[in-house]
């Protein structure tokens, strides 16, 4: 039998939070994010009024997607570049594979991008004899593990500086000398510099489509995104639909919020725009110019009117940072390319409800990730939401629904309340007393297997009420 | 009413902004008097890169600045693009930007690889370039339809950089280890 994507969560689940190596770099991770996180916002004067107007931008641009999207698509193919619209993965991994293949590509250099992650192109380009070489540091390291990214912004924060370098002894093929980080990222740069000087296509996704410039925003700290689209002879980028602004000038208020929700950084080193391919006069950049928007499940999502703003979302990772589940479960336990709050909303949308229902319920509900999000989407309630979609659709086991029909009936007959109460906790007194805890008999076993058992009251709180619990 | 105005803190001193963001950021910032000294201070800052050729953008003023201060091979932007082995690009900027610390770059400004493809990054710029905020630098680029002429531009803020191991920040990544930029006061 296989294994449903629920019981893997599951199972990940109780591995990976009983891993205290993992929790403490996980940890560690997360409190530095949050010092330099909280210096940046402190740089911002008023960092509400700016969540508010990063918020108004996206809303914008979503509610009028068609026409912001035809604008920036005018622009584009004015300069020479293509711009092609893709309902799902396979459209847009069919084309760019082609592309590749008439234009001769046999190398490809490519950077940070989660939708490429999305649609799988990695795979398809590698089934066509093209070589992809992921060349943010951090994505290099993942791939070389042939593991999916951890973290849609740190992908790699789930290693130790030691497990790094054992991995490029292993398969490098290089001396490794030492652990530093520094020194680590010079032996990358080495290799990924031979890449960035003989592939003929560069791959890239984009932070923000800019409607009235025509141009593509691209944020990087490594300069990995500025190679990429500079030395190869052609430049394709993929990214979705909701990426699109309507103002370049949106980008004064957009960059820097990005940049300090992403890494506390006040703008990030180089925040690129680029509109086209090589222009007449200058002296270098790309011939080729390719724009694969991608669908793939975010037009249905905007049909729904509850759940439409969460296509505002900038992917900065800052609900992935602070969620009190990410930090116990980590990035890979989500099993989904999309990780934390925004993964739990977002999957079910973009691969089905019914598949990922539970990782909506994977959630304290503490709101956290509402609370940091740039652009102000209500991350919790659409947890909520999703359970109730959920339900709705008749998703749930018998025995849930009976459960919950039971408890109904309970709750709402006193009398009834009281006696079950009172059967429980003499059954659990009497399973305790036997020391039968957390065995196949104690219906408390779930609770009661990693933890102390809970203590019980003598009496029922409604005894202690009557008793003048209540009078004062 | 400027909406910019009331997030961001409105620069009060723009060149003692601009250089207290390029330490925070990690650009080193080097004010001169004049052209003179603008020369003599990329001297120094030449002196100190391992021996190689330079790149430039191919401009009257920088011709006059780099050629008398150096010995080493030059390769001007009109005779092609910065090589692999190049030492250092040596470019003018659009704008600099005192609320981030930042130098705007356009491809004008010796080509998308003038900025990046070196292991350090010269920038030598004036100081009726310096803008307040990045509003004003967006609506320059605007205004004076720069994205029309150029497919690139950069807002570039320190050095090239990653924290992708434990967090731990290492400055040159894949682009320069050194951004310079020489601001002269007089123009």
């Amino acid at each position: 039998m296989s294994t449903t994507p629920a019981q893997q969560f599951l199972r990940d689940a109780a591995i990976k939070s009983a891993d205290m190596v993992h929790r403490e770099i996980i940890r560690r991770g997360m409190e530095s994010y949050e010092t330099v996180h909280l210096k940046g916002r402190a740089r911002i004067k008023d960092w509400e009024a700016a969540r508010q107007q990063c918020q108004e931008i996206k809303r914008e641009a979503i509610n009028h997607l068609d026409h912001y999207l035809l604008q920036f698509e005018e622009k584009v193919i004015a300069r020479g570049g293509h711009v092609f619209w893709a309902a799902d993965s396979h459209e847009a991994c069919t084309y760019v594979r082609d592309l590749a293949l008439r234009l001769g590509v046999r190398t490809v250099v490519k950077s940070k991008s989660m939708v490429t992650e999305e649609i799988q192109l990695g795979p398809v380009l590698e089934k066509a004899g093209i070589k992809v070489w992921e060349t943010d540091f951090g994505e290099f390291i993942v791939q070389l593990r042939n593991e999916p990214p951890y973290h849609i912004l740190t992908p790699c924060m789930h290693l130790t500086r030691d497990q790094i370098a054992q991995l490029f002894r292993e398969k490098l093929a290089v001396q490794i000398e030492s652990d530093d980080p520094g020194y680590l990222m010079t032996v990358a740069r080495r290799k990924l510099r031979q890449a960035f000087f003989t592939a003929e296509m560069g791959i890239s996704g984009a932070n923000f489509l800019v409607a009235d410039a025509g141009v593509v925003a691209i944020s990087t700290n490594e300069g990995n995104g500025r190679l990429c689209t500079t030395l190869p002879q052609s430049h394709v980028i993929i990214t979705g639909i909701e990426k699109v602004i309507p103002r370049l000038e949106d980008l004064a208020v957009l960059w820097p919020v990005l940049a300090t929700s992403g890494t506390g950084q006040g703008i990030t080193t180089y925040s690129t725009l680029i509109g086209g391919p090589r222009q007449p006069g200058e002296i270098d950049g790309p011939e080729e110019f390719h724009v694969v928007l991608v669908d793939n499940g975010r037009s249905r999502l905007l049909a729904d009117s509850e759940q439409r703003e969460v296509l505002h979302c900038i992917r900065c990772g800052a609900c992935l940072n602070v969620c009190p589940v990410f930090r116990h479960i980590g990035g890979h336990t989500y099993g989904t390319i999309y990780s934390g709050p925004i993964g739990s909303v977002l999957t079910s949308h973009l691969a089905g409800v019914k598949e990922f229902k539970h990782l909506s319920y994977a959630s304290s509900l503490c709101g956290a990730c509402t609370s940091v999000c740039p652009v102000k989407i209500d991350l919790h309630h659409h947890l909520l939401q999703n359970r109730r979609n959920a339900v709705a659709a008749g998703s749930q086991a018998v025995s849930e629904r009976l459960g919950f029909k039971l408890w109904r009936y309970t709750m709402l007959r006193p009398q009834v309340y009281s006696i079950a109460g009172w059967m429980m906790r003499a059954l659990m007194r009497m399973i305790n007393g036997l020391g039968l805890t957390a065995t196949i008999l104690d219906p408390m076993r779930k609770w009661n297997r990693d933890r102390a058992p809970v203590p019980l009251p003598q009496k029922s709180f409604r005894a202690l009420w009557r008793k003048g619990l209540g009078g004062n | 009413m400027n909406a910019e105005s009331v997030i961001f803190e409105p620069a009060r001193n723009s060149l003692e902004q601009f250089q207290q963001e390029c330490v925070a950021n990690l650009t080193e910032c080097i004010v001169t008097r004049d052209a003179q000294e603008s020369a003599l201070q990329l001297s120094f800052v030449l002196k100190s890169l391992p021996a190689g050729e330079i790149f430039a953008q191919d401009h009257p003023g920088l011709r006059s600045l780099i050629h008398a201060k150096t010995d080493r091979p030059i390769r001007w932007s009109s005779e092609g693009t910065p090589a692999e082995s190049s030492q250092v690009t040596i470019t003018l900027a659009e704008a600099l930007i005192a609320q981030t610390g930042s130098v705007l770059v356009t491809a004008r400004c010796g080509g998308r690889g003038g900025s990046i493809v070196a292991p350090c990054h010269i920038v030598y710029a004036t100081i009726n370039q310096l803008v307040p905020d990045l509003q004003t630098a967006l609506t320059y680029l605007s205004r004076e339809r720069k994205l029309e002429v150029n497919s690139f531009a950069c807002v570039i803020s320190g050095s090239s950089r990653t924290a992708d191991i434990e967090k731990i920040m290492v400055q040159g990544a894949h682009g320069p280890r050194r951004l310079v930029v020489i601001l002269q006061t007089k123009t």
